[in-house]
């Protein structure tokens, strides 16, 4: 599949740190739900994912480089679909130190540090990214 | 261009004219000021225009580099100053560790995540791998925060950070923004500092330079002050030193090759003679011969004394080595210390000085440095031939055992005129006066004269001459030299000797020509309670011995006060020795003399006790035995100073005092306990106390110290004087001394006469007759018979 360019208009809302939603599939094709705290913004056709356990996300990652992000935009209501490619893995570098440092903030106040930790920045290539409208939420849709 | 896209380019241009408007006002806010809190309310100011944020804390980097301190806080409810942040912990902390902005977005949802990571730890029981939450100043539902680190020249000088409870992103551009705002606050903050540190710093530097200011000129007038005194007793040192060793005798060359020898020497120096010698120029002319570097230090042990009595319990005798002595020693480094009329240091501050002076013959036999330098001269107008009872202490015998003899000017007489032309032409100068010279008579009186005060006494009649001089010859009368030492109606001739309660002098009556002995009340005690009570003893000693009438009890010619103030009274002058010099130079006395002696004292003792007085003081010293027409061993008992009236007219007067009369090593127990009422036995004890030094030349008990001697004279048993002496003692005589030796006075022979006939009772071998004791005298005393 080709790459794609991610539209400055999504750059915000990864700003913000809304979680996000985050598919994946093993080798044998068994896919995996998890959701994720923040998508970061690398450039207009790289975004970073933490990886700071090591869970079946991860795995499934390096088995199968495919996944698929849903980035849910509050003020705009509406969501972000990605599909994204593992490309690598950093463990220094700027990227790297960006994630590290937000996280770090929050494992020292929360006496986690050390434990709350950055183990490497995944960077992934962005193939696909569609904007997805809401309809406007009126409070009554789940009234009976 | 669609007029919806030059709507949007017109919207943006306005938002940055306001934008640049907004950064141009905070940059003149922040800088036009060096108060931190205007500085943080025009960035807080700043953040609330821009971006809506309310809330805002400025924090400086302790010295430490480990720690935050929240200097100034804005839109909190409770406001964190002072509030202390670890560099490393939270968002702050974390920027100030890596020096770089962060912006977080999304608080909440970050402390929400970590907080379910905890419970799913604590789950897993892994709970005890979780740390503490740490809490950090600032707002408790902050969604959104920037901190920027404070930065000049990429030195972190602190944490600039906004907070608001609402989500928000920031993009790039914002980014710049708030850095901007951050880097003005940085360099308002890093002004404020360094002008606060300059304003405290000048400030310091003032305060330090008043107190300089006030130091050097209160230092300055010290130093004047000092330099003064320095001056005036220089000036009054050179005049004392001037003159003594001039002169061509045979006794002043004498002297000066004595000196010459000493000032190549290095251990102590005790110079000897009489008052007014010279002893001081001496002491200067050995140091300036010697070539030391240091000082030459004069210290009066009179003064020392004094000033040791008057501190009392206050000063240890170890303070007072370190004040009175140490202090001299290190002030006259590498020089001499002179310690005139050493006799005077106390007993332990001579024991102190002895130690150190010891310390130094160490150093100088093991070749090494002595602690100080420091060669001690010392003198003393005490004859040094004569060891007292008991022995020389350890430092008079150190001392002695180099010394130099300072002659009297009688025995240098030749030079008087030498020293006559020197005074007077020194006074003369320094009055202003034309003297050629003085008159032939009065050279002939001053060569004739007796000077007791030697030339201290020459320079003071010269000084008063050449003052009242209105001739270009001096005259000196006879009126002059008896004025200067004359008392009532007796002109002192020399001194005989000193004691506690003053100094007695040969004198000779103006008109009879019959000699004397004048006693002095001593002129360097000061004024005061001590003095009044001297002279009150003084009298009291005059009016009591002026009624006794016993040929054994040393008769009173006269009492009363001279011009100067000073008491004195006239007694008969006995040539002779008194009991303590026998023993001293003699050695132990035979039985049948020591009776005949005791006899005789029991005899005024007698006289005494029948008037309702009590000696007090009887000892070897206050027995003279005399020369009278053709009787040889003529007893009186001398200085009725401290005798206690019985019949009570001036009891109180006495027996108030708070002091012990009498000398340790002859005192009645019953003195020692300070009962007040004390008879005629307790002199029984003296004088058997007396007769056993005289019988031994060994006192009854010996101690080290007066208090160890007085405990013993109320507790220890007395060993028998036949155990001490290798004369014959005979067994009554011992028996009756052992009687008056008893504790309790009831026990010791009723009255004096009782012992005395007790004493006539003992047999001796041999009987004590005038021939014999003629004999004596005449072997061993020519002098006093020959007279």
């Amino acid at each position: 599949m080709p790459m794609t360019r991610l539209p400055p208009e999504i750059r915000p809302v990864l700003e913000s740190g809304t979680p996000a939603a985050m598919v994946t599939c093993s080798a044998d094709g068994k896919p995996n739900t998890t959701v994720i705290s923040r998508v970061y913004y690398v450039d207009d056709m790289h975004a970073a994912l933490s990886f700071q356990f090591f869970s079946k996300t991860i795995r499934n990652v390096r088995e199968n480089p495919r996944a698929f992000v849903c980035v849910w935009d509050m003020a705009g209501h509406a969501h972000w679909a990605l599909q994204l490619e593992f490309e690598r893995s950093e463990t220094d570098g700027p990227i790297f130190d960006a994630m590290d440092m937000q996280i770090e903030a929050i494992a020292s106040m929360t006496g986690m540090s050390g434990i709350f930790k950055l183990r490497a920045a995944d960077i992934y290539r962005v193939l696909s990214v569609e904007r997805v409208q809401h309809p406007r939420w009126t409070g009554t849709e789940f009234a009976n | 261009m669609s007029n919806q896209d030059s709507h949007r380019t017109v919207t943006e241009l306005e938002r940055k004219i306001a934008e640049v408007q907004i950064l141009q006002r905070v940059s003149a806010d922040i800088n036009s000021t060096l108060d931190l809190d205007e500085i943080c309310d025009a960035a807080l100011r700043t953040m609330d225009e821009l971006f809506e944020f309310h809330h805002a804390n400025v924090l400086i980097l302790e010295p430490d580099h480990r720690t935050l301190r929240v200097i100034a806080s804005r839109g909190y409810e409770n406001q964190a100053i002072g509030g202390r942040v670890q560099v490393g912990t939270g968002v702050i902390g974390m920027v100030a560790q890596k020096r770089r902005m962060m912006h977080v977005s999304n608080l909440g949802q970050q402390r929400a995540y970590a907080a379910a990571q905890r419970r799913e730890m604590e789950k897993a029981g892994r709970g005890a791998q979780l740390g503490e939450a740490i809490p950090v100043p600032g707002l408790p539902n902050a969604e959104s925060q920037i901190a920027i680190p404070l930065l000049i020249r990429d030195d972190l000088i602190g944490v600039f950070s906004i907070e608001s409870p609402v989500p928000r992103s920031f993009g790039e551009h914002e980014r710049d923004l708030v850095s901007i705002v951050a880097n003005q606050i940085a360099s308002a903050i890093h002004n404020a500092r360094l002008y606060a540190e300059r304003r405290q710093a000048a400030e310091a530097l003032q305060e330090a330079n008043a107190s300089l200011e006030a130091r050097v000129a209160e230092r300055t007038a010290a130093l004047e002050r000092e330099l003064r005194v320095a001056q005036a007793l220089l000036s009054e040192a050179r005049s004392r030193v001037e003159g003594p060793l001039l002169g061509g005798s045979a006794a002043v060359r004498q002297l000066r090759d004595g000196i010459a020898r000493q000032a190549e020497r290095n251990e102590p120096l005790l110079l000897t003679g009489p008052a007014g010698a010279g002893k001081e120029a001496v002491a200067r002319a050995v140091h300036d011969g010697s070539g030391r570097a240091g000082a030459f230090i004069f210290v009066s042990c009179p003064e020392v004394n004094t000033q040791y009595r008057h501190a009392g319990d206050a000063m240890t005798s170890r303070d007072a080595e370190k004040s009175l002595i140490a202090s001299r020693f290190e002030l006259a480094s590498g020089g001499t210390v002179f310690l005139d009329a050493v006799h005077e240091l106390p007993q332990d501050l001579q024991r102190a000085l002895h130690a150190r002076l010891e310390r130094d013959q160490d150093r100088r036999r093991r070749g090494e440095f002595e602690e100080s330098g420091v060669r001690l001269i010392a003198s003393t107008t005490h004859d040094v031939r004569q060891p007292p009872p008991g022995g020389f202490l350890p430092l008079f015998q150190l001392l002695i055992a180099n010394r130099l003899n300072v002659p009297a000017l009688t025995d240098r007489r030749e030079d008087i005129p030498a020293l006559v032309d020197h005074f007077v032409r020194r006074h003369a100068r320094r009055l202003g006066k034309v003297i050629d010279g003085v008159s032939a008579d009065s050279m002939r009186r001053l060569e004739a004269y007796s000077w007791p005060g030697n030339i201290r006494e020459l320079r003071a009649v010269l000084e008063r001459a050449v003052l009242l001089c209105r001739s270009t010859v001096l005259e000196v009368d006879e009126e002059q030299l008896n004025e200067a030492v004359a008392v009532g109606s007796y002109r002192l001739v020399s001194r005989l000797g000193s004691g506690g309660m003053g100094e007695v002098w040969l004198a000779r009556h103006r008109f009879l020509v019959r000699p004397a002995a004048v006693k002095l009340i001593r002129h360097d005690v000061p004024p005061g309670a001590a003095r009044e009570q001297l002279v009150r003893r003084f009298e009291r000693e005059a009016q009591v011995t002026a009624g006794l009438r016993s040929p054994h009890t040393v008769q009173l010619y006269d009492f009363g006060a001279n011009e100067t103030g000073s008491f004195y009274y006239v007694m008969e002058f006995l040539n002779g020795l008194d009991l303590h010099h026998i023993g001293t130079r003699f050695g132990p006395q035979p039985a049948e003399r020591v009776i005949a002696l005791l006899r005789q004292a029991c005899r005024s003792l007698a006289e005494a006790h029948g008037l309702g007085l009590v000696h007090r003081d009887i000892k070897p010293a206050n027995l003279f035995v005399t020369r009278l027409g053709t009787e040889y061993d003529y007893v009186k008992i001398l200085d009725f100073g401290v005798v206690k009236d019985q019949s009570g007219r001036d009891a109180t007067v006495l027996s108030n005092q708070d002091i012990v009369h009498g000398t340790p090593a002859f005192m009645p127990p019953e003195i020692v306990m300070g009962e007040t009422r004390i008879d005629g036995r307790a002199d029984l004890y003296s004088l058997a106390c007396t007769a056993y030094w005289v019988l031994t030349t060994h006192t009854v008990f010996e101690a080290n110290t007066p208090a160890q001697m007085l405990l013993q004279h109320v507790q220890a048993p007395p060993v028998p004087p036949s155990k001490r002496s290798e004369l014959p003692i005979p067994k009554q005589l011992e028996a009756i001394l052992m009687m008056c030796l008893e504790k309790d006075p009831a026990k010791r022979p009723s009255s004096a006469l009782q012992f005395e006939s007790e004493l006539a009772r003992v047999p001796c071998d041999e009987r004590w007759t005038n021939e014999r004791a003629q004999k004596w005298w005449e072997v061993h005393a020519p002098e006093v018979v020959g007279e």
